[in-house]
């Protein structure tokens, strides 16, 4: 066997490993994306993946059945306009921190980080005397404002900070020499040479803002306010059971613009989860 | 055209005071070499005289202007990094303009400028291209050419040279020469290479411990050093420093100051003899042949090694015994406290 066949074989047989290895996460996916086409019946008949018939219907009563268009708009425009917030606020306050020189940064960081470590269900209780006192109960202000003040942007934070604390120095100076303020440097120098940080902390944003439960849970009771995770649940019968088929097929839409993003930018989510040390 | 005035410049980050109190005039035009030991304080003086470093206490003037509070941008200074500092996400054209477009100049002066600048330093064909694609030298042309769009009335350069390879440096050197009798500006650069500060400057200013030790052009600072630092700072290889009764076996019958310490005497200025003649005994213990000239190691009496350039003739074999002799012209004298006599 010559060393290009030999370097074919191993190829394949790694492909045929992984493909056999990967079965294992994709067919949960699959199966969703099949019984959101299937009767309840046909769900808990005999178990295949092809549905007998296909029913389409179920794709329309998720629109009927509760203002989905609605909830998935919302939960897109919170999710961007919490991406959007975290970018600017992060890395404004991680430039600050890599690079400004101020009594007590160090003792700031250190508050910053600790926030991290307190479990989002300890402050909810707080946070919900919070919000009800603002007067935003069923608003979507607690879902933009918790997550991109709260410890998710705390970690966007510390990301930025890192990823500008390794960016050379000299590169400063020379926008200073060129006749850049501090913020004409963090924004014409420091921003365009972050493209990775900013990209791992829009894409793990967004991730979070779109996949938030406990908040929407606690703060949202109008069903034209609710987001795409609290209406997935809401997609029951009258005795509050799940309605399989329609919550499947409403689950099936929820994950299409998650999977054109990930089609997209394969690789910066990849890196951006390494960044981070977050899963998806 | 503008000259630099620096009077008791002081420098302090917490409690380290690293600038001491730095008095020092630069003429128009003139090329001025900061030279010293790492940590010296060199390149915080130069950052300070940009701008990019707060002057703790003293004042500084470019032109007749005090420079103290004003913004790194508007004291007409700029400045090639060791880096490069090239903005890696512009093209060259960009990286070049930029500063001028901060200042917002007219797009047609800018292109003006750049295609002038660019056209000096043989960079028109690489405009388009971003710094990542290109070579070492390539990148300090368009950092120097950065600096020349501007029409600074003083350059600063912090150790350029350093990032590259001998030849290259030896090239871009004799460019920065060239750069400075075109423009026939002010210049500063900070280098700890010697054979830089000897080639490029006008006049050369030695630091050590964030004091200057001595001001001068080149050849006074090699033919008269202030005192036992410049004089083994200043030289390649560095004088060999002995004690003063040396000086009569090195010369005999020259006359030694009064005050006189030790004697100092430049490895070129040693001639080797046999150990027959008169001359300051000794042994060879190493003789490293270069091409142009031998290196030789010489052992004393007093166990202390001395270094001697020779042409490599004659019989320098490892172990043979020796004579030392110099003229006694060559010979340089120190006080106890290390300052220079006569």
């Amino acid at each position: 066997m010559t060393r290009r066949q030999t370097n074919i074989l191993y190829r394949t047989c790694w492909t045929i490993a992984l493909l056999i290895a990967a079965i294992p996460f994709i067919f949960p996916f699959l199966w969703m994306v099949s019984a959101g086409f299937k009767s309840v019946t046909e769900i808990f008949g005999a178990p295949t993946l092809i549905p007998r018939v296909w029913r389409w219907q179920n794709f329309v009563e998720v629109f009927t059945y509760q203002p989905f268009a609605r909830q998935y708009f919302n939960s897109l425009y919170i999710a961007l306009a919490v991406t959007a917030l975290t970018l600017v606020i992060s890395s404004l306050a991680g430039y600050a921190l890599a690079r400004m020189r101020f009594a007590g940064a160090g003792l700031l960081m250190l508050f910053l980080v600790s926030a991290l470590m307190v479990p989002e269900e300890v402050t909810i209780i707080p946070n919900f005397f919070l919000i009800k006192w603002m007067g935003l109960m069923d608003t979507h202000w607690p879902l933009i404002l918790l997550p991109t003040f709260g410890p998710h942007g705390v970690m966007a934070t510390f990301l930025m900070r890192q990823y500008f604390l390794a960016l050379p120095k000299e590169l400063e100076d020379a926008g200073k020499m060129d006749g850049l303020s501090r913020l004409g440097v963090w924004w014409r120098i420091a921003l365009p040479m972050s493209r990775p940080a900013l990209a791992a902390v829009a894409i793990i944003t967004f991730l979070f803002s779109w996949n938030l439960f406990l908040e929407p849970l606690i703060f949202l009771s109008s069903l034209d306010m609710f987001t795409l995770p609290l209406a997935l649940s809401n997609f029951t019968d009258t005795y509050g059971l799940p309605l399989w088929n329609l919550q499947l097929a409403a689950t099936t839409l929820a994950v299409v613009p998650i999977l054109i993003v990930y089609l997209i930018a394969q690789r910066q989510i990849m890196e951006s989860f390494a960044l981070s040390g977050v899963k998806g | 055209m503008t000259g630099l005035a620096l009077k008791s410049l002081k420098k302090r980050f917490g409690s380290t005071e690293v600038i001491r109190g730095v008095d020092l005039t630069i003429d128009d035009g003139e090329f001025v070499v900061f030279v010293g030991p790492s940590g010296c304080g060199k390149s915080t003086l130069l950052r300070m005289i940009a701008g990019l470093e707060d002057i703790t206490s003293g004042e500084l003037f470019i032109g007749d202007r005090l420079m103290n509070d004003v913004q790194a941008a508007k004291r007409g200074v700029a400045m090639v990094f060791q880096s490069y500092a090239l903005y890696p996400h512009l093209t060259v054209r960009d990286n070049m303009g930029f500063g001028l477009k901060v200042r917002k100049v007219p797009l047609a002066e800018r292109e003006k400028r750049v295609a002038e600048a660019a056209a000096t330093l043989k960079l028109d064909a690489l405009l388009h291209r971003y710094p990542r694609e290109l070579s070492g030298g390539q990148r300090q042309r368009v950092a120097i050419g950065r600096a020349i769009v501007g029409n600074p009335d003083v350059f600063l350069f912090d150790e350029p040279l350093s990032n590259l390879d001998a030849e290259l440096r030896v090239h871009m050197r004799s460019e920065i020469a060239a750069l400075h009798n075109r423009l026939d500006t002010t210049m500063i650069y900070v280098t700890h290479d010697q054979i830089e500060a000897m080639t490029l400057a006008d006049k050369i200013v030695v630091l050590r411990d964030g004091l200057i030790e001595q001001v001068g052009s080149p050849r006074e600072l090699y033919e008269r050093p202030g005192n036992v630092f410049v004089a083994q700072f200043i030289g390649s290889p560095r004088m060999n420093i002995l004690p003063v009764e040396a000086a009569r076996q090195l010369s005999a019958g020259t006359a030694v100051p009064a005050n006189a310490g030790r004697v100092g005497v430049r490895p070129e200025h040693l001639a080797l003899s046999p150990a027959l003649t008169a001359g300051l005994r000794g042994k060879i213990t190493l003789s490293e042949y270069t091409g142009a000239v031998t290196l030789t190691h010489v052992e004393t009496a007093g166990g202390q090694t001395l270094l001697v350039v020779n042409d490599g003739n004659g019989d320098h074999r490892i172990g043979a015994e020796i004579a030392l002799t110099a003229e006694g012209n060559t010979l340089h004298y120190f006080d106890e406290h290390a300052k220079r006599v006569g």
